[in-house]
């Protein structure tokens, strides 16, 4: 017993089967996250060595150089990187994308560790820092405050941090912008000078004071006690009593020196809407869910700000979470208009509601059944999976409406529905199964796709599989399962049928089906024409598909569409040197130009200076920071609600700040950073060179050139300028007559200018830093650290200006290289014009330079990823159409038939130039997957048409006649299944909502390149078709004649 | 006696068996796919690409008074739906 025919005779078995499988999908949706992306692992990873006291040159000749020649030969490497600075080597390891980073790692530390004996004494171990997603912050909130203002780091800490910290699955929080407490011993040199006292003595006195211990156990009798000393301050007041020293009676600590109990000097000062205020960041553990963890967090929300006091405003600046919610819901809208828009294809064709309900049904189980696979597997429901189902719904009803029209056929001719159900759907299961294979032929090389595409892709393939397969399985026992139910057997004879009621619906229906006749036979006619002039008809076709070859020269080429978030975010950066007070200014007037040229801006926050060294802030460190600095980030309203969308309006602030003189440099990144895969594209000239001099020249020559290319924003130089600074130049000789070396002297200059940590103060389980420093009128200007007194091995007072001399310097940049060698990139954002067309501007300005032999330029950027990407794509589309030929192969048992068949893809292409060329789009990742899709999709209606003129010509007919009949016959289930495919993508094409950006492209290609394939197909591939078989009939005949007079004679 | 054999479109095989079972014949034999084509019009039933569809045979012994009705029994059912290819032949039956 087959499977239609058991499942037709076990309704109920069957029945329940699906229902089973709708719950657990509809149970695998409710327990789904949501996110933007399928999870993936970044790709890369740092390794940082510091070696103190070396210069950036240094750095670079004796680590960095080592620890690249090292890192060089771990697996699966894409490239190598390194920064070197003064004291410090950051090597880059960048790995090919869908690299295990955990094995990855673990291979770099292997190589580390080997190579860790020949670097300099005096060099740290190698650290080795994985770069993930969850370092990227899910949520950053903005704090300010009136009265609270000089306590909000401890609020906060106790009152917000702590909190949100136990959130299952938030990573860290940190609080930057408020200034943390710091008792500060500001001594006196003069008076330290007379009493004979060094700082690094007073801070000794002050932790031998401020200490507790325990002190062992004693007994008495048969009790235990134990001793312990509290010696540590319970306040800060008592800290003026400290004896430091005995000089004719006791010294106290006050004596030389004022306490102070308050703020740290100076922070990084964050402004949210223009007022003071500070920031909280909370990032994600890796691998937590970020809307998960933001659901969560917004919950805990209401009580966190009851606990804090009433001053203290807490306003959510930025949201990783918005754009991934928004995309969705609009790709879940793009989904039901799809359902929608399906549905009222199969109304109009059928004409039945009885039809129109099973073809219905089986949507719905189709797709949820891919629900339960993402469960399965771990996976979310993000803007992959979502768009998988977008595809997928116009293609299952195909299989569905294959199995119920043959079914219809039987039942007119007066089988019963039961048995018309059994052998209506056996006689198509084979045809059925087959283009399904065409299509999984298609979407199974997706899943192993490598790369970047890869992580895109990868799911889209299991997911368009898995629905086939079930719609599949679907269309061959739930089918025909709900015909022999629903269906009613055909009344006797004609003549007893009652005239159905001419109600509306049956007079639409005829209007409908006369329409359809008519164009049955117009189509009857052209095929008729064309058969009879096939080689104009071929002519024709061709003459079309090479002159839409021609539009590739209007569409440009991108790698990743941009999308708008809602967020814009960037830097300004002052000149060298610039003092925090100038930058508050120049960050001021900038916001109140957002302000007031910006209605849609909801909000602001920049922050300007440099964070303090004890600042507990990772975040606040991967960030470029300096007194210069500014850095800002914008949240604007959504996107339905304003008109220009963040490029425009980034444009706009670019031009604003070309016009502030003050401006050394700004940057306008639309998107944000987090927004990284689909912020838009940037291009990047690499110039590698040992002459820092020659390549520093040379890029700015591009600079200069590029700032002059249309389309080419925020250029960037990412040589840092040489900074001033005043250097101290120790005389080593003397240095070592008075028994010190530079490192020791070097410490008396930062304990003394710096200040020097000498013990904790304790409060309320808090710790807080007791810091003894020069008082603030002591350290103003060169003299002051000249007048420095350091101490000799026999603890002679030497002044600073005998062993030293202040030299004002410009500091070196810092090193960059990559590949093993120096480089310095020019970098463009791109905005209005494409990869390509950038591409080829550079190259002229390379042409127009004199490039010296020994400076490599090479073109970078997003023009990189594109390259490996497109290359992926082309070896993709090679291997899918081979498997598709192959499939078709098979099911026809010919070589002929499918070549012909295949003939419809170039037409998909013509398709698809000519809807990016109308719709302006570009050649990009996301149209790219589109034609490759478009190779499965465009052959099933070739293989409909081809399969039934075969039909034809086996029950005996002429080959015009099987032609012209079979195209008849079929051009309705053509164009239905065309239909339902076109209009299930047209919302994607239309793009609805947040994000649909990246998508559009993808529908844009797949509606227009289906459209005009098929109307091609409908009439070259009968055309071609025949000619084939004209050819071969008369070969045969040939054979035959020849045959015939061999014999005669 | 009279052997009938009935040739049949496998969609058929519900209203045969009730004729047969109405008519209370319980011997026969059945062959579940068979090949077939009429001798003058209809789609041949042959399993293949080109006419996927196939037939069923029954073959029966009936009295011979049973043998009139079981045709015109068969007839009405070819009459109702003349595509779907539907005959019935006898025999007369020498010895059991």
């Amino acid at each position: 017993m087959s499977v239609y025919e058991s499942s037709v005779k076990r309704p109920v078995l069957v029945s329940i089967a699906f229902i089973a499988v709708m719950i657990l999908g509809i149970f695998s949706y409710s327990k789904l996250s949501i996110d933007l992306l399928p999870e993936f692992d970044m790709n890369m990873a740092i390794a940082i060595v510091t070696y103190p006291n070396a210069s950036a040159e240094d750095v670079e000749n004796y680590v960095t150089k080592t620890l690249e020649a090292t890192l060089s030969t771990v697996n699966n490497l894409k490239k190598v990187t390194s920064t070197s600075k003064d004291n410090v080597a950051l090597v880059t390891v960048e790995f090919n994308w869908g690299t295990d980073l955990d094995d990855a790692v673990n291979d770099m530390r292997d190589k580390l560790e080997l190579v860790k004996m020949a670097l300099p004494d005096g060099c740290s171990s190698p650290m080795i820092f994985k770069l993930s997603t969850s370092m990227m912050p899910v949520v950053i909130y903005s704090v300010d405050a009136k009265e609270s203002m000089s306590a909000l780091y401890k609020i906060l800490d106790d009152n917000m941090s702590n909190p949100l910290q136990r959130i299952e699955g938030v990573g860290s929080v940190t609080i930057a912008g408020a200034p943390q407490r710091e008792i500060v011993a500001l001594v006196d040199p003069q008076k330290m000078e007379a009493y004979n006292l060094t700082v690094e003595s007073i801070g000794g006195r002050i932790a031998a004071e401020n200490l507790n211990m325990p002190s062992g156990k004693f007994y008495i009798g048969n009790e235990s006690y134990t001793l312990r000393i509290e010696g540590e301050y319970k306040e800060s007041e008592p800290l003026n009593d400290i004896v430091v020293t005995n000089y004719g009676g006791p010294i106290y600590l006050k004596d030389v020196a004022t306490i102070r109990d308050s703020l740290q000097e100076k922070v990084q000062e964050s402004y949210v809407n223009g007022k003071r205020g500070a920031t909280v960041v909370v990032s994600k553990q890796n691998g937590a869910n970020s809307v998960d963890v933001v659901n969560k967090i917004n919950k805990a929300l209401p009580s966190i700000k009851k606990n804090l006091p009433p001053d203290v405003h807490i306003t959510e600046i930025m949201n990783s979470t918005d754009n991934i919610i928004n995309s969705i819901n609009s790709l879940k809208e793009t989904i039901l208009l799809a359902f929608v828009f399906v549905i009222v294809v199969i109304m109009y064709f059928l004409g039945q509601w009885r039809a129109a309900l099973i073809v219905i049904i089986t949507i719905p189980v189709s797709l949820i059944g891919a629900f339960i696979y993402l469960f399965a597997t771990g996976n979310t429901l993000n803007m992959i999976s979502m768009s998988a189902l977008t595809i997928a719904i116009g293609m299952v009803v195909d299989d569905a409406i294959v199995v119920m029209e043959n079914v219809t056929k039987h039942i007119e001719r007066g089988a019963a529905p039961r048995e018309a159900a059994i052998y209506g759907t056996n006689e198509v299961a084979t045809a059925v199964i087959a283009t399904t294979l065409t299509l999984i032929a298609v979407f199974f090389p997706f899943t192993m796709l490598g790369g970047m595409a890869g992580i895109m892709f990868k799911q889209l393939g299991w997911m368009m599989c898995i629905i086939m397969v079930v719609s599949t399985t679907c269309a061959l026992t739930l089918t025909p399962m709900l015909c022999s139910i629903i269906y009613k057997r055909k009344q006797k004879s004609k003549g007893q049928i009652a005239a159905p009621k001419a109600n509306v619906i049956t007079k639409i229906r005829d209007i409908i089906q006369r329409q359809l006749d008519v164009l049955d036979n117009a189509y009857e006619k052209l095929l008729s024409w064309c058969v009879s002039h096939k080689p104009s008809t071929i002519i024709i076709s061709f003459a079309v598909f090479f002159v839409s070859l021609l539009l590739i020269k209007f569409i440009g080429t991108d790698f990743i569409p941009r999308s708008d978030n809602a967020q814009i975010s960037g830097s300004i950066e002052l000149p060298a040197g610039a003092s925090v007070e100038r930058s508050k200014v120049i960050a001021e007037r900038f916001y109140k130009y957002a302000r007031e040229n910006f209605p849609e801006l909801k909000n602001m926050t920049y922050t300007v200076g440099t964070p303090s060294d004890d600042e507990d802030n990772s975040f606040a460190l991967m960030q470029t920071s300096g007194d210069n600095y500014i850095s800002f980030r914008m949240k604007f309203i959504d996107i339905a609600d304003r008109k220009r969308d963040i490029y425009e309006m980034s444009d706009l602030m670019r031009e604003e700040l070309a016009s502030y003189p003050e401006v050394a440099k700004s940057q306008v990144t639309p998107g944000g950073q987090q927004g990284g895969m689909t912020g838009g594209s940037t291009v990047e000239v690499h110039i590698y060179g040992f002459d820092f001099e020659t390549t520093t020249k040379l890029a700015n020559q591009y600079k200069e050139k590029m700032s002059k290319i249309d389309g080419l924003k925020d250029i960037t130089i990412s040589r840092k300028d040489y900074t001033p600074q005043f250097n101290l130049e120790f005389d080593r000789e003397k240095l070592a007559e008075n028994g010190l070396s530079v490192s020791s002297a070097s410490t008396f200059v930062r304990n003394r200018m710096n200040g020097m940590t000498a013990s904790l103060f304790r409060e309320d389980g808090d710790e807080y830093k007791i810091k003894v420093r020069y008082a603030e009128e002591f350290r103003k200007n060169i003299e002051d650290i000249e007048n420095i007194t350091l101490y000799s091995s026999a603890g002679k007072p030497i002044k600073l200006s005998e062993v030293a001399k202040v030299v004002e310097k410009f500091a070196p940049p810092q090193i960059e290289r990559q590949d093993r060698e120096r480089i310095v990139k020019v970098t463009a954002t791109l905005s209005g014009t494409t990869i390509d067309k950038a591409k080829l501007a550079i190259d002229n300005i390379t042409n127009e330079l004199s490039i010296p032999s020994n400076i490599g330029i090479e073109i970078g950027g997003s023009i990189e990823d594109q390259q490996d990407t497109f290359s992926d794509m082309g070896i993709l589309m090679i291997l899918i159409i081979i498997l598709v030929y192959s499939v078709m192969a098979g099911q026809f048992e010919s070589f002929r038939s499918p070549f012909i068949i295949m003939l419809s893809v170039p037409f998909a292409l013509t398709g698809m130039f000519l809807g990016l060329w109308i719709t302006g789009g570009t050649l990009n990742m996301m149209s790219a997957i589109g034609a490759i899709m478009l190779v499965g999709i465009v052959v099933k209606n070739g293989i409909v048409l081809v399969d039934y003129i075969n039909l034809n010509r086996e029950r005996g007919m002429s080959i015009v006649t099987s032609i012209v009949s079979g195209g008849k016959s079929r051009l309705r289930p053509v164009l239905m299944t065309t239909a339902t495919t076109v209009l299930g993508m047209l919302p994607m094409a239309i793009g609805i909502g947040e994000g649909s950006e990246v998508w559009q492209p993808m529908g844009i290609v797949i509606v227009f390149g289906l459209t005009v394939s098929t109307l091609v197909t409908l009439v070259l591939i009968p055309t071609i078709y025949g000619s084939f078989a004209a050819r071969k009939m008369n070969r045969e005949r040939k054979n035959f004649k020849r045959k015939l007079r061999k014999e005669n004679i | 006696m009279k052997a009938a054999f009935i040739a049949y479109n496998q969609a058929f095989v519900d209203e045969i068996e009730q004729i047969l079972h109405q008519l209370s014949i319980r011997g026969y034999t059945k062959w579940d796919e068979v090949k077939g084509r009429g001798t003058k019009t209809g789609e041949p039933h042959l399993g293949s690409h080109a006419w996927p569809s196939k037939n069923m045979a029954t073959l029966c012994v009936v009295e011979d008074n049973i043998a009139p009705i079981l045709k015109k029994r068969i007839q009405a059912l070819d009459n109702d739906a003349p595509e779907q290819g539907l005959r019935v032949f006898f025999w007369e039956i020498i010895d059991v």
